[in-house]
């Protein structure tokens, strides 16, 4: 979406796509700050 | 109605109840049940028996302005036009059952329950009109404060007056008329919609009607707004202006009596002429415009059919703007002002795009679903029924041996998922190894 609104956004942020934010965990939130994520945005 | 009733493959069942639906798309069973009219098909709705019932009762669709018998026809043009009996009413004289010449009573007659299997439903409940709580503004209490829907029936030339605009304290005819609008609707303390601008057309339709009676009939509507949104309305709402109906912008707290001559008193400030100040202003009768409501009884068909309801109590449709017919239950659609308050030309289309989308349904054999959807691990299930309580769709429920996702009501959100405490519910498609994958994957450099 930033893509077509040709907004630029660092490359250190990695988008995951799911189908919808309902569908996250705590536990898969809680992996990727164990593994080293400064911070998770949620955007949905 | 008539050409319904004359079209075949329809069947109508009137005086009837859904009593209970469960089921899925191409699945609806159904029960109905038939009310008891206490006479048979012979009936040829004559009204024989009318003229001679002695015992009476106030008529609904009169709205309570006029008396109907014990054994009456709904109206002059119900279909089917057959005659019924209010048992509550009704002292079991027998003097029907004597003049009734195609002997259509039948005293023993009980209510039948018919089971249907369906393949989709259209929910097209209708609404009522708002009952201002008594008193409020004079509503019950005097008795020249009538509603619109009374007007409408005073007006009517099959109504309680023939249509003689007389007003109901003293039979004369009113010279001094106020309507006020948004009762009971656009208020905080009552319901905070608008109802779509209904009202406000239906007044300017009784007022012009009203001048056609009688030109020097004076007429003033107090208004918040008018809103006249529509094809032709605001040239109607202009043509009502130069007739002489006036309309003044003002907020109407309060109602009074002169308990002589039962005219009304209102005290009212316009707000679009400063320079006039407050002024006390009588009249001969006034007419609430009142809100439209969701019918009196629906909550037995939104839990029956488990509906969800909007924030204005009426049916929630699946998208309020991209789809506004159907609902989150496949096979279930919103027709007319069952889905909210609406005139009678969007009710129309409505109807019939429900309908168009039924027909599109139903013209094929199989259901086609996406294979996104949840499914619990039985095994790992533990009963708490939080996934239950959480699911929008209502497609979990509970059994002995743990939850049970419907394929076909699921949407594959995942809800459920991430709420569950013991990690039993998959999704397809959209595995928890995945996303720790990709997970793992992006952080491997850190």
């Amino acid at each position: 979406m930033a893509g077509t609104m040709r907004a630029q956004y660092p490359a250190s942020i990695r988008p995951i796509r799911m189908n919808c934010t309902g569908r996250v965990t705590p536990s898969l939130m809680m992996r990727a700050l164990g593994k080293g994520a400064d911070g998770i945005i949620l955007a949905g | 109605m008539l050409e319904a009733a004359r079209t075949e493959g329809l069947t109508i069942y009137t005086y009837s109840e859904v009593e209970d639906l469960d089921g899925f798309i191409g699945n609806f069973n159904v029960k109905i049940r038939k009310k008891a009219r206490y006479t048979t098909h012979d009936c040829n709705g004559c009204g024989a028996c009318e003229e001679i019932c002695p015992a009476i009762g106030p008529s609904e669709f009169d709205e309570g302005m006029s008396a109907r018998t014990a054994i009456y026809t709904v109206f002059n043009q119900a279909v089917p036009l057959v005659a019924q009996i209010d048992m509550d009413r009704c002292i079991r004289c027998g003097l029907c059952e004597e003049i009734c010449e195609v002997d259509a009573i039948d005293f023993d007659q009980e209510d039948e329950i018919i089971d249907l299997k369906v393949g989709s439903v259209i929910v097209a409940t209708g609404w009522d009109e708002y009952e201002p709580p008594k008193g409020y503004l004079g509503y019950n209490k005097y008795p020249n404060v009538i509603t619109q829907l009374q007007l409408e029936r005073i007006l009517n030339p099959n109504g309680p007056t023939v249509s003689h605009l007389v007003r109901p304290s003293d039979g004369k005819v009113p010279k001094r008329i106020l309507f006020i609008q948004c009762v009971g609707s656009r208020d905080l303390n009552k319901n905070t919609y608008c109802s779509s601008g209904v009202c406000c057309m239906t007044t300017i339709k009784n007022s012009k009607l009203i001048k056609q009676h009688d030109p020097n009939i004076e007429i003033e509507v107090a208004y918040m707004d008018i809103r006249a949104a529509g094809k032709d309305y605001e040239e109607y709402f202009t043509a009502s202006r130069k007739q002489g109906i006036k309309y003044i912008r003002t907020n109407v707290s309060k109602v009074e009596e002169d308990p002589e001559t039962h005219n009304l008193k209102v005290i009212m400030q316009d707000t679009l002429r400063d320079s006039l100040g407050l002024q006390e202003k009588e009249y001969d009768l006034i007419v609430l415009s009142c809100a439209m409501v969701p019918p009196k009884g629906i909550d037995k068909i939104t839990n029956m059919l488990k509906l969800e309801t909007s924030q204005d109590g009426f049916f929630k449709e699946f998208h309020s703007r991209l789809n506004p017919i159907d609902t989150k239950i496949p096979g279930m659609v919103l027709a007319g002002t069952s889905q909210g308050p609406k005139s009678i030309s969007e009710s129309i289309a409505q109807g019939r795009a429900a309908a168009s989308s039924l027909a599109r349904l139903m013209s094929k054999d199989k259901y086609q679903i996406k294979l996104i959807r949840a499914k619990v691990d039985k095994e790992r299930c533990s009963n708490c029924g939080l996934c239950e309580l959480n699911c929008v769709y209502n497609a979990i429920t509970l059994h002995e041996d743990g939850a049970e996702v419907d394929e076909i009501l699921c949407r594959g959100c995942g809800s459920c998922l991430s709420n569950c405490p013991s990690e039993a519910i998959t999704l397809r498609y959209y595995r928890e190894p995945q996303y720790e994958t990709q997970i793992d994957a992006i952080l491997e450099e850190i």
